[in-house]
């Protein structure tokens, strides 16, 4: 049976999820819609709009989208560390008849389920809470970057939580690395803002594609493929490096 | 189509013993350290076998490439018949593995553990959710089964990740280090457990416990630097520490007086004195008829034949220095 040994793990991971989905959910929904309130709508009377649109309308598909990539990285990256250095569960599953990559797979699809679920409840308690509305068909372009978004994060969770043996390591690299490529991607602000010469760089960073081709996609229901595929050969990269350097881990 | 796992057999011979483990000239390196050195080994089908070796002899090393979770650098492991290095999944699918670190997930309950293992062995849920009625009966552990492992005994532990790995009927389980850190009752329980699997599957055991190799094993292997050093019946490798015979004498008085007279004799080969006891080492059994006459009218309180253990023979081979 193909992939069964993945099936199997994502399995448990959902089983496990779904015994604290309510703790998980009321700590993911707190921070965005915390960011929400206090920025969206306790600085919108000072900013105004932003690009033709309320400040609060801006921001708000950049939170959901930076809960789903955040949701997706962390589950990822922490799971992986705890499973191979805590609770050796990796060894565990090593001594199966499943393949290195079926472990590694099974991580990545779990980080992705995270931050889909968690994505799709922030974006819920945004749209019940606050005014922000958006025309359902608007939906299906957002969820083009949002598929492939936490795909990608989920990946780059993996690889961090492989090669990363010391937790402390691992909350470095998201404060230095992780937060900034979120905030400096134009979540908060747009592209504008940064000086011309700098703009052709941030744009090809992947997370300003996913964060930009998202707002865009889910506010104005503008689709633009360049967009998409910069998100989705990222995530299919990461894949591919994902897996390799968690088997190479492995056979050390 | 009822889950069988899948078995090869090595060799089909009806007289010769068949054998579950073959290692022919093993050689691990780590850039400038051997562990493992022209290792050869063969381990009988249904046996119980111990492998012992001081720290850093090489021991997981060897686990590790025999559960194919490591490649070696030269020679050949055969696991049933099938090369380690081309066969990995196949040979996983019929060898059960109870490592050093309990290993079990904190976030599953006990049974929950067991599913995920029968899952990751492709198991059907109707035949897996027998085969975990019964390990879960055996181990003892049915009341507990919805409890989470956090919340188990040592013992209680070790006996889930023994039920773990014997969830899919493995022909050949490994242990290594099954009974670490126990307190004395679980370690007993967890000895009868493997004890009751005794010929149905060929068990595969590491211990720093020489008791336990001794109580439980038909052959043992003692390596250290990465080399088999001896092989046989914990009674064989005894026999083979030495042809002496080694009595304690107690006595009353005059024990130097008698330390002397003793040390004269030919046929003690060693003497030595500790306190009021006069531990004598003879070339053979049959001295000990010009002992007792050497001591006619001595002060005699006690005289034992000092049994030899195990881990005399594994001191006298690996000596008594303390390894990392």
């Amino acid at each position: 049976m193909i992939m069964h040994g993945s099936m199997a793990i994502w399995l448990r991971d959902m089983q496990v999820l779904r015994r604290a989905i309510f703790s998980e959910l009321v700590a993911v929904v707190a921070y965005p819609l915390t960011i929400y309130l206090a920025f969206g709508i306790g600085m919108q009377s000072y900013i105004g709009t932003v690009e033709g649109s309320p400040y609060s309308l801006f921001i708000a598909p950049g939170l959901i989208t930076m809960t789903a990539v955040n949701a997706a990285y962390n589950e990822s990256v922490w799971s992986l560390w705890f499973h191979r250095r805590v609770q050796f569960t990796v060894e565990s599953y090593r001594v199966t008849p499943i393949s290195v990559s079926e472990i590694v797979i099974a991580k990545i699809i779990t980080g992705f389920t995270h931050g889909i679920i968690k994505g799709s409840v922030v974006g819920l308690v945004i749209f019940a809470i606050t005014p922000f509305r958006f025309p359902l068909e608007h939906l299906f372009y957002y969820l083009l970057f949002l598929i492939p978004g936490s795909a990608l994060f989920s990946c780059a969770g993996v690889i961090s939580g492989t090669i990363m043996d010391k937790p402390e390591t691992i909350g470095k690299v998201e404060a230095v690395v992780v937060m900034p490529l979120i905030f400096m991607s134009g979540l908060f602000f747009p592209l504008s803002s940064y000086p011309e010469n700098i703009i052709p760089w941030v744009r090809a960073v992947p997370t300003t594609a996913l964060f930009e081709g998202a707002r865009r996609g889910l506010v104005f229901g503008e689709m633009s493929p360049v967009h998409v595929f910069q998100v989705s050969i990222s995530a299919v990269v990461l894949f591919i490096a994902s897996v390799l350097i968690f088997r190479r881990k492995m056979s050390e | 189509m009822p889950w069988v796992p899948r078995v090869a057999r090595f060799m089909e011979s009806s007289d010769m013993p068949v054998s579950s483990i073959i290692i022919r000239s093993l050689t691990k390196q780590y850039a400038n350290l051997t562990a493992l050195n022209s290792f050869d080994l063969e381990v009988e089908q249904g046996s119980i076998f111990g492998l012992l070796g001081p720290n850093g002899a090489g021991k997981t090393t060897l686990i590790r490439i025999l559960t194919t979770l490591m490649r070696q650098s030269s020679g050949e492991v055969f696991i049933e018949g099938l090369d380690t290095r081309t066969n990995g999944l196949k040979i996983r699918s019929m060898i059960g593995v109870v490592s050093q670190e309990n290993s079990l997930d904190r976030y599953l309950t006990a049974r929950e553990n067991l599913v995920l293992h029968a899952r990751l062995h492709g198991m059907e849920k109707s035949l897996y959710n027998r085969r975990i009625d019964e390990l879960l009966e055996l181990m003892g552990l049915s009341d507990r089964q919805k409890d989470f492992p956090d919340t188990y005994s040592g013992g209680m532990q070790r006996r889930l990740v023994v039920a773990r790995a014997l969830v899919h009927k493995p022909q050949l389980l490994f242990l290594d280090e099954p009974t670490t850190g126990l307190d004395p009752q679980s370690r007993r329980a967890v000895w009868e457990y493997i004890r009751s699997l005794s010929g149905s599957m060929t068990i595969f055991l590491t211990t720093h416990y020489l008791e336990e190799a001794e109580q439980l094993c038909d052959r043992v292997a003692i390596m250290d630097h990465g080399r088999l050093i001896a092989l046989g019946s914990s009674q064989e490798l005894k026999d083979r520490l030495s042809g002496e015979t080694v009595y304690d004498i107690e006595l009353e008085r005059d024990v130097e007086h008698y330390s002397s007279l003793l040390g004269s004799m030919p046929c003690v080969s060693n003497i030595r004195r500790i306190d009021n006891k006069i531990q004598v080492s003879l070339e053979h059994w049959e001295c000990l008829s010009e002992i007792v006459t050497a001591l006619n009218g001595a002060p005699i309180r006690r005289i034992t034949l000092k049994e030899r253990t195990l881990e005399d023979v594994f001191i006298s081979l690996t000596g008594s220095g303390v390894r990392g």
